[in-house]
This record gives C-alpha cells, sequence and structure tokens, in this order.
C-alpha cells in the first residue's frame, strides 16, 4: 500500500537562475565604506549604527537559487529579507556584492538591460498587492504587457487566460477596491504570472491575509509550481509558510543568512541556538521525512508490511504503521531501502535520537550548496546526527548495529 | 534595554525643558531690550526709521504709464499677453452670448447631469435661471467668461509648477514657501502690481485671478504626485516600466482625486478673485457688488450678490461631484450634452429668445431697499431692552476697536515688535519669530505704521470674537452628532462664498464703518475654525477617550483633559486659519468703512495714485507674513505624550 499524498515537490535541477555572492545593502551615510573596511563589516547592528550612523540591512548573503525550485528566505521583520529580494532586480541597488541572473552580471547591466529584466525574466508580487486602483482587473493583469508595448487586444486575450487561470473567471471588469484580499492577491499573482517571467518573486505576498485565504493562496502556489515548476523566491516571515512551500530555505537574521538548507535540514539540525529557538515549536512529524526515522530491514521485512515512499513524512509514515501494526518499508523505485516502527516514529517526534549518528560527515548546514540533490536520506543521517546534538546525546560509537542508514541500494537488494 | 531607557527618560524630562526653554526664550528676549532700553524713545514708529517709496514708487508709475505703448518688453511681451487674455476673454465671452440663456442653462445642467445626477442637474438649471430671472445676465455671462479664461490658466500653469515641483525635490523644497506664503496673503494684495503693469482693466483683473487661484492647484498636483502609494509604484517599476509609462500610467491617474480637488480649490479661488477684481475692472457681477456698495444701495448689492453664490454653490458642488471618484452609472455621454445644447441654442436664435426675456425679470432691489430701510427705521436703534443693531456696532467701536487700536497706538513701537517676537518664538522656532519682526519693522519703515496698527486691531478683535464662537460651537458640533449634522449644511454653503459677498449683509444690518467689516470677517472666517475645531477634536484617539471613560470621567473632564488637550495642534492650526481668513476680509472692509490698509489701496486705486496703493498693498503683505508666523506652529516641538 503506497501513500499517494504528494508532499515533497519535483525535483529540482543543481542549475542556478539567480546567483548571489557577497550581496551588502548598507542604509546610511557614505554606505560604500562599511562592506570595504574589515573592522566596520565585522561590528554588530548597534555599534555600526552609534560608528556610521549605518544600518546594514544586508550582510555579506551568498546563496544560488535553482532553475525550478522554490526558494525561501525567511526571517523576522527587520531582518533584511524583503530588502534582500529588491536587491535581485535593483529596485534597491545593492552596495557590494555580486548579483547574476543565469550568468549575465544584474549589478553591471545599463538601465534599458535592467528593463528587459524586470520585464520579461523576474516579476514580482508584493505584500500590499501593489495594484493600480484606476483600472479594472484585466487591465491590472495586462498591466505588465501594455508596458512591454504589447496590443491591446492580444494583451487583453493573455490577461484573460491567467485571470481565469487564478480563479478570477467573472471578475475581469472590477476594480481593485471592489475585492477582498485574497482575490487582490490572485491579480496581482496573474499580473507577475502574464509577462511569463522566468523566476517569479514573492515579498511576503499572503501576510496581510486572513489564515483561511492565506492557506488558499498557499495551496494555489504549490499548484501553480507544479503545474509550471517556474523558479520561486518566496520571502515570508512565517515559519510554517517556508516549511510548507519551500524546497530550500534561507533563514536570515540582522541581514546574515544563518542557515541555509531544506526543511528537513532546517529543522532537525538548526545551525544554532537562534535557528532552534526559532524550530522548536514546530510539529516535526510533519517536516521530517520517514529517513530520519529508518533503520536497516531485516531480512524477514523486506517482503511484508506497508509501503512508504522515500520522501513521505514521519507523519504519513506513523499513519501507515498505526493502521498496519507492524513496521513500514520504504520503498524507492521497487527497491526497499530500509524500515521505520514504532519506535524510531516516537524517536523524531520526541525530538530524541533512536538512531545512532551517522559516520556521515557533519558538513555544515548552512552550506545548502553541499545538500546533494538526489539526498534525502543523506539529508536524514544529516538530520540524526543533529538530533544527537539536539538531544545532548554524545552519540554512540560508529558501528553500533542500529546505524544510520547509508544510501539505499546496498541495503536493499530485494525488489517488492 | 538601553534602547528603552533612553526614551523613557526623554518624556520624563520633556515638560521640564519645554519650560525652562520657554522662560529661557523670555528672558533672552528681556535681556536684550534692557541692553537697547536707553537707545529707544516710545510712542509709535519714529520718522527717521522710516523710508518714504512714495517718490521711486510714483516715478516708477509715470514711467510705465508712459512707456506702456513704446517699450519693447510692454510691445513684445506684456502687450501680448494682454491682448491674449483680451481676445480670450471676448471670445468666450461671445461663444456664451450666442448660446443664449438657453444653450448656457441646458450645457449647465447636461454637465451637472453628467457629473452628479439629477438632482444636482437641476440645481444647476435653477440656479441659472435665478441669475436671469434677477435681471443678471449680462453680468453672469461676463463674471463667467472672465472665469473660465482665468481657471484655464491658472490650472495650466498650476499643473505645470506642481508637476515640478512632484517630480523634483530641488523644486518642491524651493517652491514650497513660496506657495505657503501667496496662500495666507490676502487677495487685496495682489491687485496693485498687476494693476502697476497692465493698468486697470480685464488683462489685470484676470493676471490678479490666475496669481490668486494657481498655487492651489500646485499644491495639490504635487501632493497627489508625490502621495502616490509607494508600493504600486514599486510594483510600476517591477515590471520594467520606464519613466515616462510610470508618470502617465501610475502616478498621475493615482494622483486623480488631488488633481480633482485643486481643480475645485482653483475654481472656488478664481470666482473669489473674478468678484473682488472688479476694484481693478473685472466687470460683471463684483462690479455691480461694488458700484451698488458705494453708494450703500443694499438692494442692488443683494441682486448681484446672489447669482455670485449661486455661481459659487453649483461650480463647487459640480467640481466635487467629479472629483468624488464614485463611479455613477453612465447617465449622458458628452457628444449628446453638445448636441442638445447645440440644438436649444439654435432653437432659442430662430424664436429670437437669446436674451433674458425682460418681463421674466424680478426687480428685488426695490422691495429689499424698502425692508433695509424699515430696518435701519426700526432696528437700528432703540429697541427696548436688546438696543438695535447700529448701537451694538456703536457699543463694539466704542468699547473694543478703539481701545484696541488706541492701545496697540499708545504701546512704544519696540515693545510691539518685542511681543511679535515673543508670541512667534513660544509658538514656533526663532526662524518664524524672526520672520515675523521684520515683517512687522518693515512696516514701519515703510511708515504706515498707524493704518497698520489699526488693521491688526480689527484683526485682533475679530479673531478673538471668531475662536470664542468657533470653538464653542465646534466643541459642541464634536459632541452631539446632531449638532453636526445641523451645522453640515451651513457650513458647507458658508465656506464656498466669495469673500465679497460677505459685505452685503453686514452691511443691511450695520451700516459703513469698521464694526460691520469686523463683522463680515468673524462671519467669513467662522466655518473654517468650527470646521477644524470639530474635526480636531473628533480625531482624537479613541482608546484614549475609551480609557478616560472607563476611568469614570465626566464629559466636562474628558472635554479638558483628554480632548482639548490632545486636539492642541488642530486648535492651533484653526487659530492659524482664522488669522489669515479674518485679515483677507478685514482689508475688504476698507470697501465699507473699515478704513486703514484696505482703505488705503482702495483709495491708490480710484485716484491713480499707486504709490500710496503699493505701499499699503506691501504693508498687507506684511502683516499676512507676521500674523501667519506668529501663528505657525512647528512640528519640531516634543510632541506631548508621545
Amino acid at each position: 500500500m503506497t501513500l499517494t499524498v504528494p508532499t515533497r515537490k519535483p525535483p529540482t535541477t543543481t542549475e542556478p537562475v539567480f546567483s548571489v555572492s557577497g550581496l551588502w545593502k548598507v542604509f546610511g551615510p557614505k554606505p560604500e565604506r562599511v562592506p570595504a573596511d574589515p573592522e566596520l563589516s565585522a561590528l554588530s547592528p548597534a555599534e555600526l549604527r552609534s560608528r556610521t550612523g549605518c544600518t546594514a540591512a544586508v550582510r555579506d548573503v551568498s546563496f544560488d537559487v535553482r532553475k525550478g525550485e522554490v526558494f525561501v528566505v525567511m526571517g523576522l521583520s527587520g531582518s533584511g529579507k524583503s530588502t534582500l529580494v529588491r536587491c535581485l532586480t535593483r529596485l534597491i541597488e545593492p552596495t557590494a556584492g555580486t548579483i547574476s541572473i543565469d550568468g549575465e552580471d544584474v549589478r553591471a547591466m545599463d538601465r534599458a538591460r535592467l528593463r528587459e529584466l524586470r520585464r520579461h525574466r523576474a516579476a514580482m508580487v508584493f505584500q500590499h498587492f501593489g495594484l493600480l486602483p484606476h483600472r479594472t482587473v484585466l487591465d491590472n493583469v495586462a498591466y505588465g504587457l501594455e508596458i512591454q508595448g504589447v496590443g491591446k487586444s492580444e494583451r487583453r486575450e493573455r490577461a484573460a487566460e491567467f485571470v481565469a487561470k487564478v480563479g478570477l473567471e467573472g471578475m475581469e471588469k472590477r476594480r481593485p477596491g471592489q475585492l477582498s484580499g485574497g482575490q487582490r492577491q490572485r491579480v496581482g499573482l496573474a499580473r507577475a504570472l502574464a509577462v511569463d517571467p522566468e523566476v517569479l518573486l514573492f515579498d511576503e505576498p499572503f501576510s496581510a491575509l486572513d489564515p483561511l485565504i492565506r492557506r488558499d493562496m498557499q495551496d494555489e502556489v504549490t499548484r501553480l509550481h507544479r503545474e509550471e515548476g517556474r523558479t520561486m523566491v518566496f520571502i515570508t516571515h512565517d515559519l510554517s509558510e517556508a516549511l510548507k512551500l519551500g524546497d530550500r530555505i534561507a533563514l536570515m537574521r540582522d541581514g546574515k543568512v544563518v542557515q541555509l538548507g531544506t526543511p528537513e535540514e532546517i529543522v532537525g539540525s538548526p545551525a544554532d541556538d537562534y535557528v532552534r529557538e526559532f524550530v522548536r515549536d514546530v510539529p516535526r512529524e510533519q517536516v521530517m521525512t520517514v529517513g530520519a526515522a529508518m533503520r536497516p530491514a531485516f531480512a524477514e521485512e523486506t517482503a511484508t508490511g506497508p509501503a512508504v515512499r522515500p520522501e513521505a513524512t514521519v507523519a504519513e509514515a506513523i499513519e501507515a504503521v498505526a493502521r498496519a501494526g507492524t513496521p513500514a518499508r520504504v520503498m524507492d523505485q521497487g527497491k526497499c531501502l530500509g524500515v521505520v516502527d514504532h519506535e524510531h516514529l516516537l524517536g523524531v517526534v520526541a525530538g530524541v535520537d533512536t538512531t545512532a549518528p551517522a559516520a556521515a560527515p557533519q558538513a555544515a548546514a548552512a552550506d545548502g550548496t553541499a545538500a546533494a540533490a538526489d539526498g534525502r536520506a543523506t539529508g536524514a543521517a544529516r538530520a540524526g546526527a543533529g538530533d544527537a546534538r539536539c538531544s545532548k546525546s554524545p552519540g554512540e560509537a560508529p558501528g553500533t548495529p542500529r546505524r544510520a542508514t547509508p544510501p539505499g541500494p546496498r541495503t536493499t537488494p530485494e525488489a517488492v | 534595554m538601553a534602547t528603552v531607557t533612553v526614551p523613557t527618560s526623554r518624556t520624563r524630562t520633556a515638560p521640564r525643558l519645554l519650560k525652562n526653554r520657554a522662560a529661557g526664550k523670555l528672558l533672552l528676549l528681556g535681556l536684550v531690550t534692557a541692553v537697547l532700553l536707553p537707545l529707544l524713545h516710545g510712542g509709535p514708529w519714529p520718522d527717521d526709521l522710516t523710508v518714504s517709496l512714495d517718490k521711486p514708487l510714483a516715478t516708477a508709475s509715470d514711467w510705465v504709464i508712459d512707456n506702456r505703448d513704446s517699450h519693447p518688453v510692454f510691445l513684445y511681451f506684456l502687450g501680448h499677453v494682454s491682448n491674449a487674455v483680451i481676445w480670450a476673454v471676448r471670445a468666450v465671452y461671445l461663444a456664451l452670448l450666442t448660446a443664449g440663456w438657453a444653450g448656457v442653462t441646458v450645457l449647465g445642467a447636461l454637465t451637472a447631469w453628467r457629473f452628479g445626477g439629477a438632482r444636482l442637474a437641476a440645481g444647476t438649471a435653477a440656479a441659472f435661471l435665478a441669475c436671469g430671472a434677477l435681471g443678471m445676465w449680462v453680468p453672469t455671462m461676463q463674471t463667467l467668461a472672465l472665469m473660465v479664461v482665468a481657471v484655464l490658466a491658472s490650472v495650466a500653469v498650476g499643473a505645470l509648477l506642481g508637476l515640478g515641483a512632484g517630480l523634483s525635490d530641488r523644486l518642491d523644497r524651493a517652491l514650497r514657501p513660496v506657495l505657503d506664503t501667496m496662500q495666507v496673503l490676502p487677495a487685496f494684495a495682489y491687485l496693485l502690481p498687476v494693476v502697476l503693469v497692465f493698468g486697470i482693466g480685464v488683462p489685470a483683473a484676470v493676471l490678479a485671478t490666475v496669481v490668486y487661484a494657481a498655487p492651489p492647484m500646485a499644491r495639490l498636483t504635487a501632493l497627489g504626485l508625490r502621495g502616490a502609494d509607494p508600493e504600486v509604484l514599486e510594483a510600476v517599476e517591477s515590471l520594467g516600466a520606464t519613466r515616462r509609462q510610470r508618470l502617465l500610467t501610475a502616478r498621475i491617474p493615482l494622483a486623480r482625486k488631488e488633481l480633482l480637488l485643486g481643480l475645485n480649490q482653483t475654481i472656488m479661488m478664481a470666482l473669489s478673485m473674478a468678484v473682488i477684481a472688479a476694484v481693478i475692472g473685472a466687470g460683471g457681477l463684483g462690479d455691480r457688488v461694488y458700484q451698488a456698495l458705494a453708494s450703500v444701495d443694499v438692494g442692488a448689492a443683494l441682486a448681484a450678490g446672489i447669482p455670485i453664490v449661486l455661481l459659487a454653490v453649483v461650480l463647487d458642488r459640480v467640481t466635487a461631484a467629479a472629483g468624488d471618484g464614485t463611479t455613477r452609472p453612465r447617465t449622458i455621454g458628452w457628444p449628446y450634452a453638445v448636441a442638445v445644447t447645440v440644438a436649444v441654442a439654435l432653437a432659442a436664435r430662430l424664436l429670437g429668445a437669446l436674451d433674458w426675456p425682460a418681463g421674466w425679470t424680478l426687480g428685488i432691489a426695490e422691495p429689499v431697499n424698502r425692508a433695509v430701510d424699515w430696518m435701519t427705521a426700526h432696528l437700528y436703534s432703540g429697541v427696548p431692552v436688546i438696543g438695535g443693531t447700529a448701537d451694538w456696532a456703536g457699543h463694539f467701536t466704542t468699547w473694543i476697536l478703539d481701545p484696541v487700536r488706541d492701545g496697540l497706538l499708545w504701546l512704544p513701537w519696540w515693545s510691539v515688535l518685542l511681543l511679535v517676537a515673543a508670541l512667534a518664538w513660544l509658538i514656533g522656532t526663532w526662524r518664524t519669530a524672526l520672520t515675523a519682526v521684520l515683517a512687522m519693522a518693515a512696516i514701519g519703515v515703510l511708515g504706515v505704521w498707524e493704518p497698520s496698527l489699526d488693521t491688526l486691531s480689527q484683526v485682533l478683535a475679530a479673531v478673538a470674537v471668531t475662536l470664542v464662537l468657533g470653538f464653542a460651537t465646534g466643541v459642541a458640533a464634536a459632541r452631539s452628532d446632531r449638532v453636526d449634522r445641523a451645522l453640515r449644511p451651513v457650513l458647507d454653503v458658508f465656506q464656498t462664498m466669495p469673500q465679497f459677498v460677505y459685505l452685503i449683509p453686514v452691511v443691511a444690518l450695520f451700516g459703513v464703518g469698521r464694526a460691520p467689516a469686523v463683522a463680515a470677517a468673524v462671519v467669513y472666517a467662522l466655518p473654517a475654525v468650527v470646521r477644524i475645531t470639530a474635526q480636531g477634536l473628533r480625531q482624537v484617539d479613541q482608546a484614549a477617550l475609551e480609557s478616560a471613560r472607563s476611568l469614570g470621567a465626566t464629559g466636562r473632564q474628558q472635554l479638558w483633559q483628554v480632548q482639548l488637550p490632545l486636539a492642541r495642534r488642530a486648535l492651533l492650526l484653526a487659530v492659524n486659519q482664522g488669522v489669515v481668513l479674518v485679515l483677507a476680509v478685514v482689508i475688504i472692509g476698507g470697501l465699507v468703512g473699515g478704513g486703514a490698509l484696505g482703505y488705503d489701496v482702495a483709495f491708490g486705486l480710484a485716484q491713480g495714485d499707486l504709490a500710496t496703493g503699493l505701499v499699503a498693498g506691501a504693508a498687507i503683505v506684511c502683516l499676512g507674513l507676521m500674523l501667519d508666523r506668529v501663528t505657525q506652529p512647528t512640528d519640531r516641538r516634543p510632541r506631548k505624550g508621545a
């Protein structure tokens, strides 16, 4: 029996769309001296402000956004995330660092080239929608095309298509003032989609919405991403939203990225106390995949029991195990990677390590680029290691029978 | 925690610091005076400190008159401006006459219908017909023609300036103080400079109107362009719009409300000025009122005054409806409106009914004058117990205006400057104080100290009455919804009427003199003061009021301890507005026996003695500046309870 809930997104490739390195944005008098001077750039925000009168909104940030992934930048208000996303298309001019889109240097672009980038390659969805109140829904959606010089009938036709796509048929003639918050953001989304951008940038798009509407909109984004596979950069201050939508999450604090990794890595192995505090109340079983609770299968277990996919969450495995009353097999393309049982699943929920720490290298969790694309299992192994630290158990010596699962093929010779 | 403790300690010490600072300012001023005292002597402004501008101004005015037909500046620039204005006004006037009374009424009604619906259309038609019925069709069309040209020019000039100020920070910084100052100057101050250049006549009237009416358009255009929702502009930019696209598709449409409000204000100010400009040859309704007032013919003044009020109300309501922004069901398209108008005009022409039929005129001048005569006989004086209106005016003059004027003139001139400095510094900053003192000193230097203090005494008396009545009514309106609802339509009408019109009823009631001028000023300034006070009190933080109520504060305690202190800024604004508006009408009161600076201006115009008029005009500007700066609160003061 295979659970059908598709929890995680289609796999992403490693090819970067946006590549950001050493990015700084400093507000204040003579901002360029701050990144240039190692002494100034090492100061804490309060010290920097009193010494120079400057505020560093983004401090030395580097990351890659891969093609087709949902890259979430998350942080509390004032952490610099909104500034960061505006730097990507130079709505805010960065102070230092490099940004490239498909290998082309964004900071070196002239005005025409930059307009070209904004018109065709990156479109943004805003927190307060940013709709033109004097235009109808249809004309708002068509606005990006109008800017590009697309003829009236063609742009209206295309706009109508996207109005339908976000579920606003029949409202084309209304004005933004006559719509609810959720509907307005659908218009904002349709406007961004209508220009067929390579990347969609979301700046806290659902923060101003009611919780139920917000969930609808998140599902809408998930659906659109599944259907079109468009690259998205998503800014949010809501951890559950980040975990729900993100393929990878960059967690920001005071302008710095404190951890970058998959949701599982962020929850499973927080890089520092700040992140740990942040993710403390996350229902771990919803985020962690079965890999975190997996142990090698005994010979008799490889053929029986419910099957779950490796990308299934612990919560799904719990359901399967509870229904069947026996350990569940983790199956990947007909191979049994291992099994999960009551004990290990409960261990993950409780945040207590029941699997032994892996011999796998404890690579810096913040180094997101190191996370292998196929590495759910590796990630799980690291998550296990993180758990060990978390529960303050010194970790059992390598070589105990209950090792963390090494990559599948070695332990699962049999087909189902 | 450090960041938390700093502001609390600051708020705790703020009141003491404030007191100290106020005391310090006064101490410093006192010291300066004590040092200078031996050098100064009392009495009015000393003669040896005045500079007589009469000669140079007379020379300049003579030169202009001599060279108006020969100098290249007049021949190639000002002459063309003048001719263009005359040509445009005449063209509009002829067009209005060609359309005939029927055509104009229909066009007005259809325009009102287009913007405001059937009720407004009916009101507009009734207003136009009333103008005709009062026998004022031709003067109404003259005023309208002048208005149309002046408003078009004002809107063009204002919108261009506003566009510049909206897009360029530097231009905005340069323009703002100029526009702010222009807004506080009385209309009368603008008349003489244009007369000096253009002579008395329609061009001078139109240009004075444009100078007076363009600032609100410029201010509101700049405000609208600057006030656009930044996230919308960011969204537009994120889609890759060019600057031009951003301006045309986002900034200007987003500023629509402000632009139409600017149009509305410009039209109202243009009407106000077009009426006052009768003094410099505008003709039309204003001229009829002016002539009638000069011979104290209240009936004739009223017959011309009513069309002015009707015109004001109609123009205000139609433009306000256009700026309302709510989308209405489409009533009638422009092509239809124009077609109907042309058809009606042609029909009227074929029937030979272009001019208002003589038999339809209602002579109200006679009965009104009879009523005024009756009032003069029965109400002016000798009414038992309450006395008569003329008695009141006389008492007001002898018991209030005279003592205030004599007191001001008795004060040594330097102590007047000191008072101005102290007041302005306590309410504002040293900058506003310096401007105020310099403006006051300039009045002395110009040699018009005494008439200026006379005007000032009238302003002070009128402001005192206005504030007492205005604050009381404002508090009542803020505390009771019923009073507010009852007052609203009254205030609406009063705020749209041009200043000139207020002179008519006060002359009927009180005769001529200083008291009627003060009464007109009070009536003119009262609506604004009431409105600002009521609004300020109503906008007080509801949570603060609720918490006071929950602690068991009585209505009186809520008013004195919560509402009034929290509405302090609104109250100061009400004082400032009251002073500015009162001054404007007190000056015009010179036409009905108010004397002082207003009379000097009118006298200068009537006698062709431009030097006297210009000096008086300059003194008006200085007085306006001084009064505005003295009552201008600043943002820099630490806010209480922050």
